[in-house]
């Protein structure tokens, strides 16, 4: 709940600052439409689709921001936080513009002032979430370097809840989420297939998942279903063995009959009888465990 | 005799072919024809010593009424029937298929020289005796499971219990088949196409046809780690609960051989469990065939015990029913009484005295209740003694006379009383002598099995009623002959009203016992009877004797009255307790009296005692059988006393589950009366809790931990009885419908060794309980929208179980079962709009049996309340068509019930087509399953009685001018036949002549109708037509009424076999059934004759005389016949006489004063 409460907060803070940093890059923004403009008009241009001004707009402003952005980083690179003219000379060269050029370019006779950009609030920045007291330098760093970080950041903290020992609210909850899952289940399943209805005006209220008739109905209503037999599983060990072998003979025996069938004509051996484990068919003498004979050439009767 | 039998099984087209060989040793010369049993077989060809033999087929059971009687009465079917059955009786020699020796063979024959007979036969799509289950999936996989008791369906023999042999059998299947059959299999050969498989049996036992049995399926086969002589087989998958469930049969083995000191008398043992049986256990010689549904893992609580059981029936009956037979019918109840006596003792040993002695109650009050209602249970009819005694159970709408005419219901009260009156013995000669009886029997029995080839010895094998009282008499010396006769020789209970008056100047009891011996099913005792006394010194017992006039004993008391000095008070066990005993009355030192504690009277008690003295009686008494009882009785006495007495029975852990259990329900009602004067929480409820939930959280249900199976079940009652508790608006209260929500809700079988399914189950039968009928505005269309908010969160619990168990199914889908239960209740008590659909799709084939069963019984339900004819009518087709012989019977079984209409109500679903529909469902219908037919028997008797059915046009007036103009033709007719040359011709020409009579050859119906208004007055006093008719043979004035009618039928059945007997002298035509000519020709005139059911008294001995001179004629045939039995049966004379008698009389006329139930 906490977290979802700062989190709620953090988003509307969020919001606040946004609008004002709008503000911001768009009296910034008008300001290099207006240089365009009068951009344009220095070259002779009477008048400019909307579209097209918007276009070189955008083009300028990109051309601006590679130059910050890649002078930031030269300056980064040679360890400092602030660029220099030089970082910035650097960079129109490398961006393949000569910067001699530059201060002709400034004096030039026709060049119209445009007015300063409206004074707008600079942006608030968004506060950092402080979380605890920041860390002060140990005594073997510098003061000047850059402070410790937010100690969430770098700090575990925990963020889960002591588990719910109280034995009612447990129950409460592991009954109610099954009887959640069940009914998401059912209805899901109803949903999706044929049902039977107990009232004839309303079809959808209580519905019934269709009874379906099979072919073999005591394999399910005497088969413990999967989920008992995990359960025993889980409370008797000794027996897991037990039903583990007893689960996969079945699958065996259905995977071999169809095969047995066809296969008896060629190898007899094959009859029914491999049901019963080798080992104690040694030891048994049963009629039913022995083996088919062939039949006699003269059979009698 | 030896018999070998060949088969070959297709499954695709459920058809069997095969052979049998039969050889047979004459032991009497002349032996020239032989009658075999044979149903719904096709015989292709019979051979008698490589010569081809003539032979004729006919079974009368097949349509028991010819279709062109308009009868419709009971009584007439039931005589008819018996008389079908008897006319095809192996015991009396009688069978379907009639064999004609070849005359080479006669010369043979006189020289007692061995006859060997061959017959091939096939079965097509069997309805009945074979069962085969082809399941709709790809490969090849069909199981078939033998069935159809009492009668062997599915290859020609002589059907009896009595007829032993050894037998030689084959069965080729399928090779990925697995043949299960009687006797040790030899050896298992691949046929020349290695496709198939032939499985060789030998039977060195002589074994009865009735007892062999077969079982086909692609079945996994266990070997059984204990007895290696012993193989259990199932369907595919099933291996794991096979193997759990099978893990303690050789418990049952070692008890039973101890406690016979007899070795199990066969070399092997087999089960099988397959799919769709007939029932649930059956047993044959050396294998027994379950239903499959008996399987169940670990995990399962409920099932197990029930599975045991079930295997401990089984195997006792292979002891006595498989290997000891019986001699005749009337004895069946000395094997039956055996194996549940003996099975009853495996109950005690394994599941405790508390148990057993539960059941003997639980048993003796299911059959007395059977009793008082339907009349005495008889367990060893004596037929025979004359024309009177023909039906001993007049009471009776079917016949005793054979198994097959038995209602299903009644037969297990049979089997009920069988072993109750074997403890009874027991008790009498005590059980050591008792167990050296079957003993001797046993190994009486097994020296003469191991006795080939000389048959005469193997009577020793078989039972019978006199020999079982020898061996008694001869072992314990004890005369129990009172015993027999009130008890096997006589239906009816006792029925004992006792009450008691405290003397304290004589410091005697006062007590008085009361019988009532002449309301239906009840008789008299005379005799000792024992009664208990709890006295302050003690329990002492008393014997009184109960004689004519004596209803009062006085019983001298022990103890003087003294509550004041403190002293443990000794109980019947020798323990000693203390107890409160302000309650009780201060002059009397009685705590609680008990008649016939040990029930050795096969009774019902009805005993008046002080409420004080329930109580104790229920808190101190340690018996179950009297805890039992006096929570009944406490059910009358709603005080906070009883309260408290039930409420500790019910905290009690050391007291028997079931009694506390009883507990449970009992509180309920008392709560409900004293729903007033309640103080506290709902009854059960704080119990619950402290047993049950958690200590921080009392509405919280622990997680389920079914170690304890006592308080496993304990918990699984008490909500389902909490839910039957009433406010006074009459509702279930709110604190407790939520208490059960919240059981629901919170139930946690995650850590539990054990499936929680039954328990769930019972949650939603709780909920089931707590449903009230909706206050309705009148005709309100039930809709989503004003459905109460209970009932909403009820329904919505239920449909998520329902969709749940789709998803996950629980076993035997009980959640399923109790839903579908808990939907029909919200629809009876009209809360949600009644309807059968849903029900009627989960009743279809390819569910669950059980499901379908909970779903047909809620159609039947509708049809009841709703009088559905639609739903009727698809019950009754489905009776017809379901492939599972168990559906079918209980679909009948339940409209038996909860009968759509009674013949004291009147109904628009009674019309006459519905009784033409039933008539022909139990007439032709159900030919192939004898249990189908007496259910439908019994349907029939619930809707419309045993006369005409009332919705049935009556049409006396028209027919007595009718018959009045046939007699009057008739006459001249008549006359003729007396020469004893006249054949069923004549019967013939009768026919022929009577329609002539009326008239133009109008219609029946318009007959009637234009007769009625001609000769209205003539209807009021019946003419007496008859007189034209005298004979010199009758003296009597012949009456037309339904009695004689009866007596057609009979002769329809012999006359078919005399006919068929004269065509064997012609050329024989093999075939399956006569031409439909012959039968039209043969049927004696049944036509359209009225029913005057008051008159039906005085009938009886009238219709002998009818008899005698319409088939006077026959006699001379029977003759021939008779001595023909002679060749077939050791027994003869008796049989013989027996024999005579089934031609003679007819149970239809032996409504007699002098039958022996009526007589004391």
């Amino acid at each position: 709940m906490k977290s979802l409460m700062s989190n709620s907060a953090r988003s509307g803070c969020g919001k606040a600052t946004s609008s004002s940093a709008e503000n911001y890059q768009l009296a910034r923004r008008r300001t290099l439409q207006v240089v365009v403009s009068s951009l344009l008009t220095e070259c002779g241009f009477e008048s400019a689709e909307k579209a097209t001004v918007e276009s070189l707009t955008e083009m300028i402003q990109s051309y601006i921001s590679e130059v910050g952005r890649c002078a930031k980083a030269y300056c980064e690179h040679t360890a400092r936080i602030t660029p220099t003219l030089s970082d910035a000379v650097v960079t129109l060269n490398e961006m393949g513009f000569n910067v001699d050029t530059l201060p002709g370019y400034a004096k030039r006779s026709q060049r119209m002032v445009i007015t300063a950009p409206p004074v707008t609030n600079a942006p608030v920045i968004p506060k950092a979430l402080i979380a605890g007291q920041k860390r002060t330098h140990p005594s073997h760093i510098p003061s000047h370097f850059p402070e410790f970080p937010d100690p969430h950041t770098y700090i575990k903290t925990p963020t889960f809840r002591e588990p719910v020992s109280d034995y009612q609210v447990v129950r409460e909850k592991a009954a109610s989420q099954r009887r959640d899952v069940e009914r998401a289940l059912t209805r899901f399943m109803a949903k999706t297939g044929e049902t039977q209805s107990l009232f004839k005006d309303d079809v959808t209220a209580f519905p019934l998942i269709a009874e379906r008739p099979s072919s073999i109905p005591y394999l399910s209503a005497l088969l413990p279903s999967e989920l008992e037999l995990q359960t025993l599983e889980e409370t008797d060990s000794s027996e897991q063995d037990d039903q583990t072998d007893s689960e996969n003979t079945p699958v065996n025996n259905l995977n071999d009959d169809p095969g047995a069938d066809k296969e008896n004509s060629v190898l007899p051996a094959g009859g029914v009888v491999p049901l019963v484990k080798v080992s104690e068919e040694n030891m048994i003498d049963n009629p039913y465990l022995r083996p088919v004979k062939k039949p006699k050439v003269r059979r009698k009767k | 005799m030896n018999r070998k039998k060949d088969k070959g099984f297709e499954s695709p087209r459920k058809s069997v072919i095969g052979f049998v060989e039969l050889t047979i040793f004459p032991t009497v010369v002349n032996l020239n024809r032989i009658k075999l049993n044979s149903k719904q077989c096709r015989i292709y060809r019979v051979r008698v010593n490589d010569l081809e033999a003539p032979f004729i087929y006919n079974d009368p059971t097949l349509e028991v009424c010819h279709h062109e009687s308009k009868q419709r009465n009971l009584n007439y079917f039931s005589s008819a029937y018996t008389a079908a059955v008897s006319a095809v009786d192996p015991d009396a020699g009688h069978g379907e298929l009639v064999i004609k020796v070849p005359s080479e063979l006669w010369k043979q024959g006189d020289e007692m020289n061995v006859l060997k007979v061959y017959i091939e036969f096939s079965l097509d799509q069997p309805k009945g005796g074979l069962h085969f289950v082809v399941p709709d999936v790809e490969g090849n996989f069909y199981s078939l499971g033998c069935l159809g008791w009492p009668s062997v369906f599915w290859f020609p023999c002589v059907d009896s219990y009595s007829e032993l042999c050894t037998w030689k059998l084959e069965f080729t299947v399928d090779a990925s088949m697995v043949a299960v059959s009687c006797g040790d299999l030899v050896e298992t050969v691949y046929t020349h196409d290695m496709r198939k498989k032939t499985f060789h049996y030998v039977l060195p036992i002589p074994t009865a046809a009735s007892n062999i049995s077969l079982s086909v399926g692609p079945f996994e086969i266990l070997v059984d780690p204990y007895m290696h002589e012993v193989t259990h087989f199932c369907l595919p998958q099933l291996l794991p609960l096979l193997k759990h469930s099978m893990s303690y049969l050789h418990e049952i083995f070692e008890f039973y051989e101890e406690i016979l000191t007899c070795r199990y008398p066969y070399s092997c043992f087999k089960t099988v469990f397959v799919d769709e049986a007939y029932v649930q256990v059956s047993s044959y010689a050396s294998m027994s065939i379950f239903s499959t549904n008996l399987l169940h893992s670990a995990m399962i609580i409920d099932q197990t015990p029930l599975t045991r059981q079930c295997l401990a029936q089984a195997l006792a009956q292979q002891f006595f029913g498989c290997f000891i037979s019986r001699m005749s019918w009337a004895d069946e109840w000395v094997l039956k009484g055996i194996s549940g006596y003996i099975y009853g003792l495996y109950l005690k040993k394994t599941f405790g005295v508390n148990q057993y002695r539960h059941w003997i109650k639980e048993e003796l009050d299911k059959m007395v209740e059977y009793e008082l209602k339907m009349g005495g249970v008889l367990l060893h009819p004596t037929f025979g003694g004359g024309k009177d005694k023909d039906n001993p159970t007049p009471h009776l709408h079917f016949s005793i006379k054979h198994p097959h005419t038995l209602s299903w219901k009644y037969y297990k009260m049979f089997q009920c009383k069988a072993h109750l009156v074997m403890r009874l013995i027991e008790n009498r000669i005590s059980m050591e002598f008792m167990l050296q009886v079957f003993n001797k029997l046993l190994s009486l029995a097994s020296t003469a099995s191991s006795q080939k080839y000389q048959s005469h010895m193997w009577s020793q094998m078989l039972v019978s009623t006199h020999s079982f009282l020898k061996s008694i008499s001869n072992v314990s010396g004890k005369d129990i002959g009172p015993l027999i006769k009130q008890w096997v020789d006589q239906s009816a209970v006792v029925k004992f009203f006792g009450s008691f008056a405290f003397n304290r100047k004589r410091n005697v009891l006062e007590l008085e016992i009361r019988q009532d011996y002449t309301s239906s099913g009840t008789q008299k005792y005379v005799g000792p009877i024992k009664v208990t006394v709890q006295e302050l010194d003690g329990s002492f017992n008393h014997t009184l004797q109960i004689e004519e006039n004596s209803l009062k004993h006085d019983i001298p008391c022990h103890s003087k009255s003294r509550r004041n000095k403190k002293k443990k008070i000794p109980l019947m066990n020798g323990e000693e307790v203390d107890m409160d005993l302000s309650a009780m009355d201060a002059d009397s030192p009685l705590l609680w009296i008990r008649i016939d504690p040990d029930m050795s009277i096969l009774r019902k008690v009805e005993f008046e005692q002080a409420d004080f003295m329930w109580q104790y009686q229920l808190r101190y008494e340690r018996d179950v059988v009297a805890q039992e009882e006096s929570i009944l009785a406490l059910e009358k006495f709603p005080t906070p006393a009883s309260r408290l007495a039930l409420t500790d029975i019910l905290e009690q852990d050391q007291c028997f589950y079931k009694v506390r259990q009883g507990a449970c329900f009992c509180l309920a009602k008392i709560a409900n009366s004293m729903m007033s004067t309640w103080t506290g929480p709902p009854a059960m409820k704080s119990l619950f809790t402290r047993m049950f939930c958690c200590k921080s959280c009392p509405n919280i249900v622990k997680t389920n931990n079914f170690i304890s199976f006592q308080s496993y079940f304990l918990q699984k009652t008490m909500p389902v009885a909490m839910a039957q508790l009433r406010d006074i608006q009459n509702l279930c209260p709110k604190d407790v419908l939520n208490f059960i929500l919240d059981l629901i809700k919170y139930n946690d079988n995650r850590k539990n060794k054990f499936s929680d399914n039954y328990y769930r189950a019972e949650l939603i039968d709780a909920l089931t309980n707590s449903l009230t009928p909706a206050i309705s505005i009148s005709n309100e269309v039930r809709t989503v929208d004003n459905l109460n908010g209970d009932v909403r969160l009820i329904l919505e619990e239920i449909t998520r179980s329902l969709n749940m168990e789709k998803l996950l199914p629980s076993y035997r889908n009980t959640i399923t079962v109790s839903c579908l239960r808990a939907i029909r209740m919200l629809q009876k008590n009209g809360h949600i709009p009644s309807d059968p659909s849903l029900f009627k799709s989960y009743a279809e084939y390819g569910h669950f049996v059980d499901v379908r069963v909970a779903a047909l019984e809620a159609v039947v339900d509708y049809t009841r309340v709703d009088r559905s004819s639609v739903e009727l009518q698809w019950l009754l087709n489905m009776v017809q068509n379901d492939p599972a012989h168990y559906i079918r019977h209980k679909i009948l079984s339940m409209l038996g019930k909860n009968p759509p209409f009674t013949k004291a109500a009147e109904s628009p679903l009674c019309n006459e087509a519905l009784v033409d529909q039933l008539w022909k469902l139990m007439n032709s219908g159900t030919s192939h399953d004898w249990r189908l037919r007496c259910d439908a028997v019994n349907l029939y008797y619930t809707l419309f009685g045993l006369t005409r059915p009332s919705c049935l046009p009556l049409p006396e007036l028209g027919l007595v001018l009718n018959l009045k103009e046939k007699k009057a033709v008739l006459n001249p007719t008549i006359k003729p036949e007396q020469g004893p040359d006249t054949t069923q011709m004549t019967g013939n020409t009768m026919v022929s002549s009577v329609s002539m009579s009326s008239g133009v050859a109008p219609p029946p119906q318009g007959l009637k109708r234009k007769l009625d208004s001609v000769v209205g007055p003539l209807g009021s006093s019946p003419p007496e037509p008859g007189q034209v008719l005298q004979e010199e043979d009758s003296s009597k004035t012949l009456k037309i009424r339904e009695d004689e009618i009866d007596m057609e039928s009979p002769h329809d059945s012999q006359a078919f076999i005399h006919h068929h007997l004269n065509i064997l002298e012609r050329p024989s035509t093999p075939g399956k059934e006569p031409p439909a000519v012959d039968q039209a020709v043969l049927s004696l005139p049944v036509t359209p004759l009225p029913s005057f059911s008051k008159e039906s008294t005085s009938s009886s001995k009238h219709s002998g005389d009818h008899h005698h001179h319409h088939h006077h004629h026959e006699h001379k045939k029977k003759k021939k016949k008779k001595h023909k039995h002679k060749h077939k049966h050791k027994h003869e004379s008796k049989d013989k006489e027996r024999d005579s008698h089934t031609f003679s009389n007819s149970p239809a006329s032996g409504r007699s004063v002098r039958s022996p139930s009526m007589s004391d």
